[in-house]
């Protein structure tokens, strides 16, 4: 990443470039990085969407890019500046340009802070509106993410809220600010089934109408296929990207072995489709593989590759262009099937 | 004749005449008109179902919906405050609601055997998984002749699951990724021979590739040892993947019961269960079809005085708001609790 250095990244239309992010946690046993080598842009007003599965790294590199955890190595320009450089001032913009929604809307909001106390002092802090209004701008929020905008509902506490309640109130935290970039993680993991969308069409809605991007964590293709339409999907296995590429594209033409036997792996919500994938799909092959440790040298992904080759242990696969704007990292693309019938059938292709 | 209709006949034939066959397979556990109170509150209200034997039964919801409380009253487990307030739970003639402790645990493990979620916590972590089968071989000395025939037994039930014996007999929980403590807590709770099993909600906090390896594991089970599975999930991917019957659950009541095909495709149908379908996004779906549900689940201190899902339903009518709607079965056992979906049908074509 030296030519990085020397020129720092002018596009005026990317907002956020992660370059050479690697991380090893300073207690960690893991013989693997927690990150290695992780490149990511992110444009203004996009949505990229980080896939893989528990223990990818997803959430590490989220915790870095709203800067709550440095690496140990690379770096993340914010605007074309790296942000562990910043000055004071900067610091405390970048900051405030950059929010989190967590995972878990029960452990994210402080118990003992009324709903007015878990908003007001961020807007105070970063001086949003002027001290006489932010009242008017809590109840504002409130509104826009679909909670009760009355004064009542705001001495209310997170442990009379339920669950999509409170990860409204995350989100209008995190908006509250008028962020450019949301790094939302699983925001709708510990969701039921039947508000899920709710939050998802909230978090789209605010992206068009106040021009956010956001960086979406999740394990969920299902999910991730709804906010990510017209985005960008990266996949992650063991602190590596093996693929990024447009949505769409990557869910109906995996082209890296991971990311192909992710999705052929999925449970179907409907069964028609299961059961006509049952019959093409041989999942005896899948067993042995999915215990195997990451390689520790070459393709990190060697260990549970059906399709592997002695040169994949040799090094590690660059990612390379398989189609216009997308990439796996994978000596054999070609080798990686189209998924069974089943799946871009019913998805209309 | 829709294709819709001829798709689902055309799957029954292919599955060798399904419903003919579940007609005739007997009754294992019959819920009838079960309810659990906590209290003043009501987790599981009037709830009637019958699990025959070979099914593959899923108990779906959100949570909070009553299915976890439903499936622990099977094992007569409901956690404390909470007590069965009205309705029996029959299991091959025996009934288990009221039935004397002493009883009730030659039940219990032997006959119907339940896999706890979160089986990541299920084990002792300082002694082996070995000692802790012996330990519950010990507990149930009847169960096998010799304590060595139990082993041979778990071990062979480990190769079932796809585990080593030799690794896992031997080795500590610690050594043990998710997936395979979740495999070996199957092999667990099918130890003593049940006829029954309950799983609580089997793939959760499972990456993906585990999930498909579980569903598939249990489909071998299911096939090779006959036993009835029962699970609980909120997912509903692993019901279309998993069950071949499904109750579908909403704020304590039970809305839907019916085979896969009938709760997925089936023309009548509970609004709920349509419009839970609707909100899933899956990597099938049509993303521009998929809703959200409006509003949220009622709480149990505050249901509404008719249906309880009336006040987010868009296709509620006026005695939705006050009445109750029973739950009623046609001549394939498929119900629904619905006054809108049941109007149009012929009195004469429903059981009850």
């Amino acid at each position: 990443m030296t030519a990085a250095e020397t020129t720092p990244a002018t596009d005026p239309a990317l907002l956020l470039q992660v370059d050479g992010l690697s991380h090893r946690y300073p207690t960690s046993t893991a013989p693997l990085p927690a990150l290695n080598g992780v490149d990511l842009a992110v444009g203004q007003d996009s949505v990229t969407a980080i896939v893989g599965e528990s223990g990818c790294g997803k959430t590490t590199l989220g915790r870095m890019i709203t800067g709550l955890l440095k690496p140990s190595d690379g770096r993340i320009l914010y605007q074309g500046q790296d942000i562990w450089n910043l000055g004071r001032a900067d610091w405390n913009q970048y900051r405030r340009a950059v929010q989190i929604v967590q995972q878990d809307p029960y452990a994210s909001l402080n118990p003992g802070l009324s709903i007015r106390e878990t908003l007001r002092p961020g807007l105070l802090h970063h001086k949003i509106v002027p001290r006489r209004e932010v009242q008017g701008e809590i109840l504002r929020l409130l509104e826009l993410v679909g909670l009760d905008a009355d004064e009542a509902f705001l001495r209310r506490f997170p442990h009379q809220l339920s669950g999509g309640q409170r990860q409204r109130l995350a989100v209008a935290r995190a908006v509250s600010l008028r962020p450019q970039l949301v790094v939302a993680d699983e925001p709708t993991s510990m969701l039921d089934v039947s508000i899920r969308v709710a939050v998802l069409d909230l978090l789209l809605s605010l992206r068009a109408e106040q021009g956010l991007a956001y960086v979406f964590i999740s394990h969920d293709f299902g999910v991730v296929r709804y906010i990510a339409r017209g985005g960008r999907i990266i996949v992650m296995f063991f602190g590596e990207v093996v693929e990024d590429g447009p949505a769409e594209e990557v869910i109906k033409h995996p082209r890296h072995p991971y990311s192909y036997l992710l999705l052929e792996s999925i449970p179907i919500p409907d069964p028609r489709t299961a059961r006509r994938r049952r019959q093409e799909i041989a999942t005896d092959a899948v067993d042995d593989l999915a215990e195997q440790p990451p390689a520790e040298e070459g393709c990190i992904f060697a260990n549970r590759c059906p399709f592997v080759e002695d040169a994949c242990r040799q090094a590690r696969p660059p990612m390379a262009e398989v189609s216009p704007g997308h990439r796996a990292a994978c000596l054999f693309p070609e080798r990686v099937p189209q998924l069974s019938e089943a799946i871009p059938e019913i998805a209309g292709v | 004749m829709s294709t819709h209709q001829m798709m689902a006949l055309h799957a029954d034939t292919a599955g060798g005449g399904d419903s003919d066959a579940r007609q005739q397979a007997p009754a294992i556990l019959e819920v009838d008109n079960l309810s659990v109170n906590f209290g003043p509150l009501r987790a599981v209200d009037g709830v009637s179902l019958t699990v025959r034997e070979g099914d593959i039964y899923a108990l779906a919801g959100e949570s909070g919906c009553g299915k976890s409380t439903l499936a622990y009253s099977l094992l007569g487990m409901v956690p404390p405050p909470g007590v069965v307030s009205t309705g029996q739970i029959t299991f091959r003639g025996h009934t288990l609601t009221g039935m004397d402790r002493r009883k009730l645990d030659q039940i219990r493990g032997a006959e119907i055997s339940m896999v706890f979620q979160a089986a990541m916590n299920a084990f002792n972590p300082v002694i082996t998984i070995g000692t802790q089968v012996e330990h519950v071989l010990q507990a149930h000395p009847d169960s096998f002749p010799t304590a060595r025939e139990g082993r041979e037994y778990f071990e062979y039930l480990l190769r079932l699951v796809r585990l080593d014996p030799e690794v896992v007999w031997k080795g500590y929980e610690s050594r043990l990724s998710g997936g395979m403590k979740q495999r070996v807590a199957i092999a667990l709770g099918l130890l003593l021979r049940p006829s029954v099993l309950v799983l609580d909600e089997p793939t959760t906090a499972l990456d993906i590739l585990n999930q498909r390896l579980v569903i598939d594991i249990l489909n071998d089970l299911h096939e090779t040892l006959g036993v009835t599975i029962i699970f609980i999930t909120h997912d509903l991917a692993l019901v279309a993947e998993l069950a071949n019957r499904v109750a579908v659950m909403y704020a304590g009541r039970l809305v839907e019961t019916g085979t896969i095909d009938e709760i997925f495709y089936d023309e009548r149908r509970h609004p709920y269960v349509s419009a839970l379908i609707r909100a899933v996004p899956s990597v099938t779906a049509d993303t521009e079809l998929i809703k959200p549900i409006p509003g949220r689940v009622p709480s149990l201190a505050e249901l509404p005085p008719g249906c309880r899902f009336a006040p987010r339903c868009a296709q509620a009518i006026d005695i939705c708001q006050s009445v109750d709607p029973p739950l009623l079965l046609d001549a394939a056992e498929h119900g629904v609790a619905c006054h809108v979906v049941n109007a149009g049908l012929s009195e004469k074509g429903l059981l009850k």
